[in-house]
């Protein structure tokens, strides 16, 4: 579970993530495994965006923990140990995007994925999170991120969903803070055209209709079929 | 105030949304949102979606794959 769903506020999960490595440090394993529960989907998270395939990310998810494990006792608590562990995922993941042998650096000059500019122009809903279900809305999110190229859905994943910083972005991936700022925003402007078929104001109108029109097409294929049933 | 144009305006987008512009600046943002259909739909709409993904907390770890790093790392944790 992550830190949002368990309604803990950022501080205090710190505050336990630091009780948890003591108790892992004095030789209590049970205590890992808490760390881990508490961690493992924005672990998930951040090594899927990188990588793109679940498959991969489950093994470079395995291995961060191991390490985190291993090195535990390097973490210095200057920085937040989500921070520290989100560090080693993408360094986990970035190794093995790069040892893939299919592995092609995009050109973010020549992309043909690169947008600068907004495609859809149409307001959204007032409330678009009402229009579907909380798993609805996750599955078109979902089917949007996928739908970016590796280097804008880690910018996307790492700022806007782990609430990193452009600068902390920038340093995990190894990136200068100028390019991850522009991944970032062409990374959003991707999202929001993605996302806008599904919560523009018009859309669930223009749904509705279809919607409407199959039931229609539906009931109607029914009466004929009682008719011709009655009159058989 | 200078009125900006649509691509100044769209250039400090993340900027407005991150909180990384100066008081300034944001006036001019807002003056030139409230007086641009277009950039507005863009600011309204991205704002939605930024609060969305966070909302929503997208890729849940499959039980399966849940499954198979807690028995991986019990056998290494075992093995340490």
């Amino acid at each position: 579970m992550t830190e949002a769903s368990q309604g803990r506020k950022p501080e205090d999960a710190a505050e336990e993530d630091l009780r948890l490595i003591e108790r892992v440090l004095g030789g209590d394993r049970q205590a890992f495994e808490a760390l881990v529960r508490s961690h493992e989907r924005r672990v998930f998270r951040v090594t899927l965006a990188v990588l793109g395939q679940v498959e991969d990310a489950e093994d470079a998810m395995q291995e961060t923990f191991i390490k985190a494990y291993r090195h535990l006792k390097q973490f210095r608590r200057e920085s937040r140990f989500t921070t520290w562990l989100t560090r080693i995922a993408v360094n986990e993941a970035l190794q093995r995007r790069q040892s893939r042998k299919d592995y092609l650096p995009l050109d973010e000059s020549s992309s043909a994925q690169q947008q600068k500019f907004p495609r859809r122009f149409e307001p959204w809903a007032a409330d678009p999170e009402n229009l579907y279900t909380k798993q609805e809305l996750r599955e078109l999110v979902e089917k949007a991120i996928r739908s970016l190229s590796g280097i804008y859905r880690e910018a996307l994943i790492l700022c806007d969903v782990e609430g990193m910083s452009a600068k902390e972005a920038a340093e995990v991936l190894g990136v200068n803070v100028a390019a991850l700022k522009s991944r970032l925003l062409r990374a959003r402007l991707m999202m929001r055209d993605a996302l806008s078929a599904s919560l523009e104001q018009s859309r669930p109108l223009a749904r509705r209709v279809v919607d409407t029109a199959a039931e229609v097409k539906n009931m109607m294929g029914m009466m004929v079929m009682r008719v011709a049933r009655r009159q058989g | 105030m200078r009125m900006l144009t649509c691509e100044e305006v769209l250039a400090n987008l993340s900027n407005y949304f991150d909180g990384e512009c100066s008081a300034e600046l944001r006036a001019q943002l807002e003056d030139h949102i409230s007086k641009c259909r277009r950039c507005r739909v863009v600011f309204d709409s991205t704002g939605k979606m930024l609060k969305i993904l966070v909302d929503v907390e997208p890729f849940e770890v499959p039980l399966v794959v849940s499954a198979r790093l807690y028995s991986r790392l019990q056998k290494v944790l075992s093995e340490e």
